[in-house]
């Protein structure tokens, strides 16, 4: 008769002290002296990355000629005050996905219980979901405002080079045009949005499923 | 130089390294991919270690660090990825008392834990470990009716591996 499988594997299980690859203290020395390379670490250099990316990139729209004409335009039509407060509060959210990051990634503690830790990692990694969502959105917006403005403006200025009367652009052109650029933009925010996915899911692969699997004993 | 907490803890866990060495079985195979494990282990067992207080035995406290760190920190490096081959098992036998046909039935056991997924690899072993279904559940985040009905399935899932 077969004993239960696992009483087996037990009744062993305390018998094999005599390991072949004990480790030295000198061993363990050497250990403490390498980096670790646990998901965490990934999770946070790369999370820094999307960070510097976000903030590097709009360090340099500001540095740019394009932008001092965007303020002398922006001045023009009266939009100077609004694009300046549109600024102070993109950056007070990036501030706020920063702080919310560091917050969250402090509680990531390797004495939690299984399910809390991953929760906590995942929780971390949510925030910089939120802030690449929040990038790809003000991206998208700022395409079709800023689009729209230089469709209608290059079309005045080709109309009175033309010699037009009128040199508005009809609005139903200016519509389409409008209508293009969201498509536009959509286009890039999806494909953006899909290709982030994808490495995210990657990185995530093992934490989600795990964390899937305890979820799911516990309905 | 090695400061004070350093010594104390590399003699902890010299002592206590066996297991270490048992978690690294469950969830990795091949030499190299278990030193790896091994020495990620040993490098979150030492960030958490100011933490320790003590009042629970280092093993207690360590195997759950280990846990952890095999379920969800760790990152197998592309060379750990092997499947798990035969001469792995032989060290996991005891040869004073050698017996053929039981330590054929140990080698398919190890090789059905094995397939297991890393939840139910850390059930088999708090429940080889003798740990009580309130640490088991205390450790996983789940309740111990929970923790004892998963455990009542995965004997079963063994049976279904080794009986197909």
């Amino acid at each position: 008769m077969m004993m239960e499988e696992l009483d087996l594997l037990k009744k062993n299980w305390h018998k094999d002290s005599h390991l072949q690859n004990m480790f030295s203290e000198e061993d363990i020395y050497a250990m403490l002296q390498k980096k670790s390379s646990s998901v965490v670490k990934w999770i946070f250099y790369i999370s820094l990355f999307e960070f510097g990316l976000g903030i590097v990139a709009s360090f340099l729209l500001s540095l740019t000629k394009a932008n001092d004409e965007g303020t002398k335009l922006l001045k023009k039509i009266g939009l100077y005050e609004f694009n300046l407060v549109l600024n102070v509060v993109i950056y007070s959210v990036v501030l706020f996905f920063i702080y919310r990051f560091y917050k969250m990634y402090s509680r990531i503690n390797s004495e939690k219980n299984v399910k809390d830790l991953i929760n906590s990692i995942l929780k971390t990694r949510k925030v910089v979901k939120q802030y690449i969502a929040f990038n790809l959105t003000t991206l998208a917006i700022i395409i079709v405002f800023f689009g729209s403005y230089g469709i209608s403006e290059s079309y005045s200025i080709i109309a009175s080079k033309n010699g037009e009367l009128h040199s508005e652009m009809p609005i139903h052109l200016l519509l389409l045009g409008v209508l293009i650029l969201i498509l536009i933009a959509t286009f890039i925010t999806v494909i953006a949005w899909f290709i982030y996915k994808l490495l995210y899911g990657i990185l995530l692969k093992r934490l989600n499923r795990n964390y899937d699997e305890l979820k799911k004993l516990d309905f | 130089m090695s400061t004070e907490l350093e010594r104390i803890f590399v003699s902890h866990l010299k002592t206590n390294q066996n297991i270490i060495h048992k978690i690294c079985r469950l969830y990795v195979s091949g030499d190299d991919a278990h030193k790896d494990l091994f020495q990620e282990i040993t490098i979150q067992l030492w960030n958490a270690f100011p933490k320790f207080r003590g009042d629970s035995k280092f093993s207690t406290w360590a195997y759950r660090v280990a846990l952890n760190t095999a379920i969800t920190l760790y990152r197998k490096s592309k060379r750990s990825i092997q499947t798990i081959g035969y001469e792995k098992q032989e060290f996991f036998i005891n040869h004073e008392d050698y017996n053929y046909e039981e330590e054929e039935q140990l080698k398919l056991l190890y090789k059905a834990v094995y397939q297991l997924n890393d939840i139910e690899k850390a059930l088999v072993f708090m429940y080889l470990e003798d740990k009580d279904y309130t640490e088991i559940s205390a450790t996983l985040g789940i309740s111990e009716v929970n923790a004892r009905v998963k455990m009542n399935r995965i004997k079963g899932k063994l049976k279904k591996i080794l009986n197909p």
